[in-house]
């Protein structure tokens, strides 16, 4: 029986916002530990804005505040990217498909959402704010453990891993972007120390430093650090990565040609970008291009499997 | 704590059972107070337990119910709120010997109605041969013109039904009314049972009780027989209004364990060749058989109701064409209206020529004169039903409303008779309840569900659902109502004590 392309839609949005929740826990909790790193001036709460999306939402109230950021990233209802709406939007969507999915997978949902909208309010303060990312970020990661080990690779679960990558992909650029925005001109008397923290953070929020560090064997230094998070196809986050496992899934589906060729076309712009580590505005503009093309590749899915 | 084994806990320690009965029966005490032999072991161990571990148990049972997401939907200050299950962790026992009973009176009771619905669509024998008055028909707000000279497979147009059946003074169970339409509950029926397993594990081993998971493998195996017979593997789809729906929980539930598409109206389209297809990622597929849970008057605008959302433009041309059935058949809510149902013992002689198994509650027909002068007469004393409201909406119990009620009530009788009847006020039978003051009596209704296709099936039970306000009857969970486990014992290894 072939996949109802309603819930062809509901499936892919559930997994996209669960891997925004999951993205946003990861880059919140590493970036307070770069923080502790720093001189204070040197760097604010301000540019995590940007891993949310857009400005658009941005209450102008927001400023460098630690704690009025953590508080618009988690639980932030006027926010449609916070942590406690995006949980609620991969429930809400997982719920109206439970029917194609071992029912274990809706519980661990479940029961994250109960849990985040218990607990985000009063996670906001940083004493408890670990803990609570932990939890998003684990059973997160239990969700996908579960439909791993138990469901069928039928098209539903394609299309569960479609949401997935194209949001990590996503995730993987804009932590990027935030790099780009805190990317000083290098003022004399600064020194290189500083920049390697804040590298080490980049990868720390995407888990990657560890296994930045085995493929690299080398440093932490800029230009290295981007090109494996672009472009190294073997680890899971980067977005060549991620590409490859929309690739798989895409030789799956039926009627596949223009979606694969959307993701050969992000492949390429991918590719094409070759961005600086050390000019913000250049790192930056090679990002949103990235995320241009993988736009382009969510529209063109939409066009061919939901409203075709 | 200790007590006496006819004496039921509260909060604030042993009360007297008795003091706390209403005057009908209680499904798990005898008048006396003493536990009926099927509950001893039921009521000693909730004794050993004490109020505080039961309240444990409660707790966990309630945690498991939020966690597992089963929820119902209410409609409330224009918003559309998914809230958790109400259950009560006391069950409700029934002997195995008296449901089989109720269980071969129920199939014959559908099976009547069924031969009543198809005969009232195509030669109105009953109405020839004076059995059945015509005009109950003509103004009828459930029959469909439309339906006129269609035969569904087996001549069955109720496949699901779900019949009211409640336990008056008198200790015998009667059918309060017949649930033809879109019945929902049975979903709750399953997982309340998985709640009640985990809950009182030691009584499971202790008790033959009777499984009630077969329902929806039976369920699957009904819709299969419908498709239509060039068909032979058929694809059924589960259609719900969608998820603002009241039962969209079990909408999606009975697709999740048939392993059926759970679909919208939106996601169904009528073809020129008059076959029913699902919009699927790789286009159109056929669908054969729709066990749609949305309302007739919905579920085709082109036929009905012109501006519905929720249906799909030409069902019903398919469905007459022969290339899609549809489940419970368009128009079966004809015979689900409470002037009909007075008439359903006669339908049974009728149509089986046997005597009913189950009986009705006694009821008076307002559009005869002497029944309704009877009633007016006697309205303080009755239930008034206006025919064709469902979920209880529109009752009026005689001896609770004020008089400005009655009046009212009176006055819109004698304005539509045909749409009223009345019934004598039950007593309806009790089951210990836990509640915030401890273990108190509480109204019961019960809702087993009838499979009718080729064959018959009953569910083990039903769904037991309780008025957990202090003396209310009202039991529908959009009222406040909540529900329990419905045992089916059969005695065997009952009589042997509880371990430890």
């Amino acid at each position: 029986m072939a996949l109802l392309s309603r819930v062809a839609s509901r499936l892919y949005w559930a997994a996209r916002y669960i891997e925004r929740a999951e993205g946003s826990a990861r880059v919140l909790r590493a970036y307070g530990d770069v923080l502790a790193d720093l001189p204070t001036t040197s760097l604010r709460w301000s540019p995590l804005v940007t891993i949310s999306g857009s400005d658009v939402h941005l209450p102008a109230v927001i400023g460098s505040d630690e704690h009025q950021v953590a508080q618009f990233l988690i639980a932030d209802r006027e926010h449609p990217n916070s942590i406690v709406n995006t949980v609620d939007h991969s429930r809400e969507n997982l719920r109206t498909c439970r029917e194609v999915l071992p029912r274990e997978a809706w519980q661990t949902l479940n029961d994250l959402s109960i849990y985040v909208r218990g607990a985000a309010v009063t996670s906001v303060d940083r004493r408890r704010r670990d803990r609570f990312l932990v939890r998003v970020v684990d059973e997160s990661r239990r969700l996908d453990g579960v439909l791993q080990s138990t469901m069928t690779r039928d098209e539903a679960f394609e299309m569960w891993r479609l949401g997935r990558y194209i949001e990590r992909a996503d995730m993987t650029t804009r932590v990027l972007g935030v790099r780009a925005a805190t990317l000083l001109p290098v003022a004399p008397g600064q020194t290189d120390a500083f920049n390697e923290v804040q590298w080490m953070g980049v990868l720390r929020s995407l888990s990657a430093l560890q296994m930045y560090q085995r493929a690299t064997r080398g440093p932490i230094d800029g230009p290295a650090v981007v090109r494996f998070l672009l472009f190294d196809h073997r680890f899971p986050r980067s977005v060549a990565g991620c590409l490859a496992e929309m690739r798989t899934s895409i030789l799956r589906l039926p009627e596949y040609s223009t979606v694969l060729g959307a993701v050969e076309a992000a492949d390429r712009q991918l590719r094409r970008s070759r961005p600086a580590a050390d000019d913000g505005a250049a790192l930056d503009a090679a990002m949103e291009e990235v995320q241009v093309a993988l736009a382009r590749l969510d529209g063109v899915m939409h066009e061919q499997y939901v409203v075709h | 704590m200790v007590s006496s084994p006819h004496h039921l806990f509260t909060r604030s320690g042993v009360v007297g059972w008795w003091g706390l009965r209403s005057a009908g029966v209680d499904e798990l005490l005898e008048a006396d107070g003493r536990p009926r032999p099927i509950a001893s072991d039921l009521i000693e161990l909730i004794h050993r337990l004490g109020i505080d571990d039961l309240r444990e148990r409660q707790r966990v049972c309630d945690l498991e119910i939020l966690t597992m997401g089963i929820s119902f939907t209410v409609y409330s200050d224009g918003e559309n709120i998914d809230r958790a299950w109400p259950f009560d962790i006391i069950p409700r026992l029934i002997d195995g010997d008296e449901w089989s009973h109720v269980e071969r009176g129920l199939a014959q009771r559908l099976q009547a109605l069924n031969r009543f619905i198809d005969d009232i669509y195509n030669e109105r024998r009953i109405i020839d041969d004076g059995v059945f008055p015509a005009e109950l028909i003509d103004d009828s707000a459930n029959f469909r013109p439309e339906c006129q000279g269609v035969h569904p497979k087996f001549g069955v147009w109720a496949h699901i039904s779900g019949s009211d059946l409640v336990r008056a003074g008198d200790g015998q169970l009667y059918v309060l009314e017949d649930n033809l339409r879109v019945p929902s509950g049975v979903s709750y029926v399953l997982e309340n049972r998985g709640i009640a397993k985990r809950a009182f594990p030691e009584l499971f081993q202790r008790y033959l009780i009777r499984p009630v998971d077969a329902y929806t493998d039976e369920l699957n195996k009904l819709l299969h027989s419908l498709a239509p017979a060039d068909r032979h593997d058929p694809t059924i789809v589960v259609l719900t209004p969608g998820t603002f729906n009241s039962a969209y929980f079990e909408h999606s539930y009975l697709a999740q364990r048939m392993g059926a598409e759970l679909v919208e109206g939106q996601d169904l389209v009528v073809g020129d060749d008059d076959c029913v297809y699902m919009r699927t990622i790789q286009g159109l597929e056929r669908v054969d058989v729709i066990y749609r849970r949305i309302d007739d008057l919905y579920i085709d605008p082109d036929v009905f109701i012109a501006d519905s959302m929720l249906g799909v433009a030409g069902l019903m041309r398919a469905w007459k064409a022969g290339n899609v059935a549809i489940a419970n058949a368009p128009g079966a809510g004809v015979a689900d209206d409470k002037c009909v149902y007075a008439w359903v013992p006669d339908m049974i002689r009728y149509y089986l020529g046997e005597e009913p198994l189950i009986a009705n509650v006694p009821t008076f027909r307002c559009m005869y004169d002497d029944e309704r002068e009877h009633v007016l007469a006697n309205i303080a004393d009755l239930v008034l039903k206006p025919a064709n409201e469902s979920g209880g909406y529109g009752i009026v119990i005689g001896n609770r409303a004020t008089p400005e009620e009655l009046e009212l009530t009176a006055a819109a009788i004698r304005a539509d008779p045909r749409n009223w009847v009345a019934q004598p006020i039950l007593d309806l039978s009790t089951g210990p309840t836990l509640v915030a003051d401890g273990i108190e009596p509480r109204h019961l209704d019960l809702r087993p569900f009838i499979l009718t296709g080729e064959s018959s099936y009953v569910t083990a039970g039903g769904l037991t659902r309780v008025a957990l306000t202090k003396g209310s009857l009202v039991v529908n969970s959009s009222q406040g109502g909540g529900s329990k486990d419905t045992w089916i014992v059969d005695r065997d290894r009952s009589s042997e004590p509880v371990e430890a």
